[in-house]
């Protein structure tokens, strides 16, 4: 949400004046945003999806466990 | 005449002659010199002995395997815990948890996870790229903003050296080498750059092992000096004792300490420089079914913690 924000605004920016300034600046602030926002994301995918995804490797090796044996306490 | 007496000569020492040539093969034999252990365990013996995880209240842990390689693991603990305070007083607050935990084992990849009920996630990742690269990765993530921590290691293992390279979040950058100088002695010595506290460093170490004994010393530019040395008094006793001194805060600690480790159970026992004794035993009461007693006694700071547990499976 905040970055679509950001972009439109500099869209408005752009149409009104040609600045190579800026230009050179935000290419290394772009990749420095991109690669916050990935890490935001990579850390929230990683804290929901981590262990079902040790569950869903471990429950497609061999042997096969059984569903209920997830959920029992045997 | 040449066959007649050498034979004669050389009957007596020939013994004497196999040995010393055999003493002088694994002397000079610097080829085939063992691989080290990795940088990160080179204390490892006298952190297994000096420093077991000696906890306060109540710890109940239940493995349960599904398969040869994947288990699951369900842990409640329920006792004080401290949280950091100003003043020189321990502030405790009882807590109670459940950590739900899954395992997947394998030859080539290890992965483990373990989560709170408050949200916090231990993640530890193990892979063998090839032969002799292994990644890892290592994350403590929580709910709570800035407060997790990620970490990747790039380990290369080649013949008589182990290389490894970090990265950490925070702009945390880290390199380490350990190579083996003699079949008993290996030398290694590591870097590490923080970003965000703009700290550099830089450190060396050396380990020194034998059939009955390990020493090992490290140094580093942060100020620390630790030295350890285990010894293997017999199968079933060791005893340990560590050193550690920081030149630049003046900071000395000392502990000695025991290792059992008997059939029905192991104990281990240490006391402190700073009046600091821990022990703490793990006894197996049946196949699969552990109880384990945890003390540490402080008597500088007034702080008694006594835990017990039970561990299945």
């Amino acid at each position: 949400m905040a970055s679509r924000v950001s972009l439109k605004t500099k869209g408005k920016g752009k149409g009104g004046k040609v600045s190579k300034g800026s230009d050179e600046k935000s290419a290394a602030q772009r990749l420095k945003e991109w690669s916050t926002w990935a890490m935001k994301k990579a850390k929230v995918v990683t804290h929901y999806g981590f262990i079902p995804l040790v569950i869903i490797i471990g429950m497609n090796s061999e042997p096969k466990p059984h569903l209920y044996q997830l959920l029992s306490p045997v | 005449m040449a066959g007649i007496v050498p034979p004669a000569t050389t009957a007596v020492p020939a013994d004497v002659s196999h040995t010393a040539h055999t003493k002088h093969d694994e002397k000079t034999d610097y080829m085939n010199l063992p691989c080290p252990i990795p940088y990160e365990e080179l204390h490892r013996e006298a952190l297994m002995s000096l420093k077991p995880e000696t906890f306060e209240g109540l710890r109940f842990d239940f493995s349960k395997g599904l398969n040869q390689k994947f288990s699951l693991s369900h842990s409640v603990i329920m006792g004080p815990t401290e949280i950091p305070s100003q003043s020189a007083e321990t502030i405790k607050i009882p807590t109670a948890h459940y950590e739900f935990g899954a395992n997947f084992i394998d030859p080539n990849l290890m992965l483990i996870g373990r989560v709170l009920t408050d949200g916090r996630l231990n993640a530890r990742v193990k892979g063998d790229l090839t032969d002799n690269l292994t990644v890892k990765a290592n994350a403590q993530l929580t709910n709570e903003p800035h407060m997790s921590h990620g970490m990747f290691n790039f380990d290369y293992k080649g013949k008589d050296f182990r290389s490894q390279f970090q990265m950490g979040n925070g702009a945390l950058f880290g390199a380490n080498y350990i190579q083996s100088v003699t079949p008993h002695l290996s030398l290694g010595g590591e870097v590490f750059w923080a970003g965000q506290h703009r700290k550099s460093g830089i450190g060396y170490a050396a380990r020194y092992e034998t059939d009955k004994m390990v020493a090992t010393g490290q140094v580093a530019n942060t100020g620390i000096v630790a030295l350890s040395y285990v010894q293997k008094v017999s199968d079933k006793v060791s005893l340990a004792t560590d050193f550690m001194y920081n030149y630049l805060s003046r900071d000395v600690t000392a502990s000695v300490g025991y290792d059992y480790i008997l059939r029905q159970c192991r104990l281990r026992g240490k006391i402190d420089s700073n009046g600091c004794t821990t022990s703490y035993l793990e006894e197996r009461l049946n196949m699969g079914l552990n109880f384990i007693l945890s003390a540490e006694i402080d008597h500088m700071k007034k702080d008694y913690k006594f835990g017990f547990g039970l561990t299945v499976g």
